[in-house]
């Protein structure tokens, strides 16, 4: 189809343009209230006049206008100094929100624009990050989320940025991700673009939402919109933002001050019991699962030192767990253990677990937002493994200061020798073990070694001796890749390891993986990202997030050439069903012709080599990846894998 | 709440920890032990052509769980099944699991009936499946691995 020459324009052209446009600019300034109204008022119109399906308005021409861009939308007349979306900005900032991801929509430019320009230190915490879809910014705070424990914001335009969001709104619900999205609204502009109950959409997995009326209720909605995704169960919260309200004149309205949420912890009474069990028992066990925040790791670490507990650790499967070496974390010197303690696990004697987001199938959507997150009957965890005795449903972060507390308050002097005694035993046991452990895997290693297309063990294994010395973060999930990180790495930070998709939803990795690096780049770390071919599939865009924001990202792919277990599944399929097994790639597969993840990632400015699929190639060609990545250029290496 | 500083407190408490078990770590790994699960290859006879079976292990997409050569994902080499015993057994399997069909949904394997791999097909890619063995160097001449060992007997820190 030829170009219409009207939309056609080339650099001269568009250079002439942008010097017109900024000459018309004042003029742009003040176009007429009638203007203005008459735009509104043309769309209304077109609306009424036209033959138009009942309950599904088809756009008026005026509509099809402005979304083709040939028209503005409505301007401000108002010289308005202080726009109420700086407020909204400063209540982020307050917040201490340090990235808004986003691809940009009309319903949010108020507070684009406050965000970009805001104060003498424009568009620094919060950053506006550069999404090229509204699935990629939610995953990238989802990623945020679980490396930090606390919310970066994803900012959605209207109705069809929340539904081009919702897959991973729900994967960040279902992985309990503190998240906060803001959503713009503009009643006046694009009708099909706006709705009375916009969150409704996502409302069965969100964990609150709010659309308030006034730019005052605006900034205390952001507010609590944090406070409830950090609040057990944390969760992704939503807040519609009027345009008005970000456009309006705030006049001497003063933001609010944030009052952070009292998280409770377990009761004085079952505390001091717990405390009791763990400074009575001989052989105390601390069984530690997925806590809220690093915080919750460091006094997890301080309470275990404190009665000489070994300790079980999830670090190897997800986030905000003990650290893997840690001396007491391991089996312990003697496995008969007289006491344990579950904290965010379940099967201990006790087991202190706090609340689970409701499910999808419990929920009641009238209650949303107003009280109607009930915990899972029990608690997650309960039920699992052993009895648990004592089962008390608090947030086991909250309780980790008071019960510290208390322990100390009950140690005896002679208690704390026999401790520093135990707390040795278990060091020496778990170093060999640990040692064991390490054999082991790298045995398992060993197995097509020199293998091509290469084995996903050996990517891992020639990984760690680049990362070991670093700060580092595995940000890609490794369920597909064979997980051979778990013995081979060290899993000592509470980031080391993201763990999984949250709902098994693919198109996670690399928007997570960008959302790990925002995290990871003003701290000095380094992310990985051991990346599935089909699941970079899904928006990989993404990578240009990456470049254009200098992030330090190392991308491996593991390109078996296929949605791998898709694959499996359907030769299962074909296997039980006697037809034979020789068409099960057709729809399962990555060929003919094959991706070249090379020239993806050069399409988007991403440093990249390969594909590699000699294994002899493999080590150097990812120390050219780390050593880039140390220099803040994120990289993409292509390595040809065996399936799995 | 007072609480004392983590850091330091966890800084004292690993230190002492270090003074025990420095020794040990010193003493290195055993290196060279066998893989974990080992089980022997088998020696029983082989009537069909692992030539033809190499083309059928791919077109059948066994390589797609059992690896390329067999060394990788559910990998034969290093961890022979009593299914791999001998022809008989192998023949077995396939057929035993097909008459299941559909089998339970823990068994991922496909299974084969011989109304789609033939007696003779199933006993060339078995054939081919024998002639798997372990490309593997020596523990003690891959270095990245022996260095991944000794990392793991580094002390701890925060």
């Amino acid at each position: 189809m030829a170009k219409s020459s009207k939309n056609s324009v080339n650099r001269r052209g568009f250079l002439k343009g942008a010097a017109a446009s900024a000459a018309a600019g004042a003029a742009a300034l003040v176009t007429s209230v009638e203007s203005a109204e008459a735009q509104r008022g043309g769309a209304a119109a077109g609306q009424s006049g036209g033959a138009v399906a009942p309950g599904a308005p088809a756009p008026s021409a005026a509509q099809v206008e402005r979304d083709a861009g040939n028209v503005r939308p409505p301007a401000s007349v108002r010289a308005v100094r202080r726009p109420g979306s700086d407020l909204q900005t400063q209540v982020l900032r307050d917040l201490g929100i340090e990235y808004v991801a986003a691809n940009p929509g009309s319903s949010f430019e108020g507070l684009q624009e406050s965000i970009i320009n805001y104060s003498d230190s424009p568009n620094k915490r919060p950053e506006f990050i550069t999404a090229l879809h509204e699935e990629s910014a939610v995953t990238m705070a989802h990623g945020y989320g679980k490396a930090e424990g606390k919310p970066m914001v994803a900012l959605l335009h209207a109705t069809i940025g929340i539904q081009h969001a919702a897959m991973s709104i729900y994967q960040a619900y279902h992985d309990r991700a503190p998240v906060v999205i803001l959503v713009g609204r503009d009643e006046g502009f694009i009708a099909a673009h706006s709705a009375h109950d916009m969150a409704g959409m996502v409302r069965s997995f969100t964990k609150w939402d709010a659309q308030p009326k006034t730019l005052e209720d605006s900034l205390t909605a952001i507010q609590r919109a944090y406070a409830e995704a950090i609040t057990p169960p944390t969760g992704p919260t939503l807040v519609v933002l009027d345009i008005e309200h970000q456009k309006e004149e705030a006049g001497t309205m003063a933001v609010p001050a944030y009052r952070p949420p009292q998280i409770a912890g377990a009761d004085a009474a079952r505390t001091r019991e717990i405390a009791k069990g763990l400074v009575d028992a001989q052989n105390p066990r601390i069984a530690v699962g997925r806590l809220r925040t690093p915080r919750g790791v460091k006094l997890a670490v301080e309470l275990a030192e404190l009665v000489g507990a070994s300790t079980s650790t999830t670090a190897t499967n997800g986030p905000m767990s003990f650290p893997q070496r840690h001396p007491l974390c391991g089996p312990g010197a003697n496995t008969t253990y007289d006491y344990t303690l579950g904290l965010e696990a379940g099967g201990a004697q006790a087991s202190i677990t706090g609340p689970d987001l409701a499910t999808l199938l419990s929920r009641d959507t009238t209650n949303i937002g107003f009280g109607g997150i009930v915990p899972a009957a029990g608690g997650r965890g309960r039920g699992r493994g052993a009895a648990t005795a004592l089962a008390v449903q608090a947030d086991a972060e909250a309780s980790l200061p008071g019960l510290i507390e208390e322990v100390r308050r009950q140690l005896t002097a002679g208690q704390r020798r026999v401790i520093l005694e135990r707390a040795a035993k278990h060091a020496e046991a778990n170093q060999r073990a640990r040692i064991e452990a390490a054999t082991d895997a790298v045995q398992g290693a060993r197995g097509g070694w020199n293998a091509s297309p290469i084995s996903t063990a050996r990517i891992y294994s020639e990984l760690w001796p680049l990362i070991m010395n670093e700060d580092w973060c595995l940000s890609s999930p490794s369920g597909f890749s064979g997980g051979h990180h778990a013995q081979l790495w060290d899993h000592n930070k509470p980031y080391s390891y993201l763990g999984s998709q949250g709902a098994a939803g693919m198109g996670y990795g690399a928007p997570a993986s960008v959302g790990a690096a925002l995290a990871a780049k003003s701290r000095g770390r380094m992310v990985i990202n051991v990346q599935c071919d089909g699941d970079l599939n899904y928006a990989p865009g993404v990578l240009w997030t990456a470049v254009h924001h200098q992030l330090p990202m190392l991308t491996v792919m593991h390109n078996n050439r296929a949605w791998h277990q898709e694959f499996m599944f359907v030769e299962y399929m074909c296997g039980v069903r006697g037809r034979g097994t020789d068409r099960g790639h057709i729809g399962t597969t990555l060929r003919d012709p094959f991706i070249d993840y090379t020239k993806m990632a050069a399409c988007y400015g991403m440093a990249a080599e390969g594909p590699i699929s000699d294994p002899a190639k493999l080590s150097a060609a990812l120390k050219r990846g780390v050593d880039s990545v140390k220099q803040g250029r994120p990289y993409l290496i292509d390595v040809i894998t065996q399936p799995r | 709440m007072t609480r004392t500083s983590i850091t330091r407190g966890s800084l004292a408490f690993i230190a002492s920890l270090l003074a025990l078990v420095t020794p040990l770590a010193a003493q290195g790994p055993q290196r060279g032990a066998a893989p974990p699960g080992n089980r022997p290859a088998p020696t029983s006879p082989v009537t069909g052509n692992a030539a033809s079976g190499k083309a059928l292990y791919y077109s059948y997409s066994c390589h797609a769980c059992h690896g390329y050569g067999g060394e990788t994902g559910r990998a034969f080499v290093g961890n022979w099944s009593r299914n791999l015993e001998s022809e008989e057994s192998f023949l077995r399997f396939l057929r035993a699991r097909a008459n299941l069909a559909p089998v339970q949904p823990s068994t991922s394997m496909p299974s084969f009936a011989e109304s789609t791999m033939s007696d003779t097909r199933a006993k060339d890619i078995y054939a081919y499946i024998r002639t798997f063995k372990s490309h593997a160097p020596e523990l003690k001449d891959i270095p990245t691995l022996n260095q991944i060992i000794t990392a793991a007997s580094r002390p701890y820190t925060p």
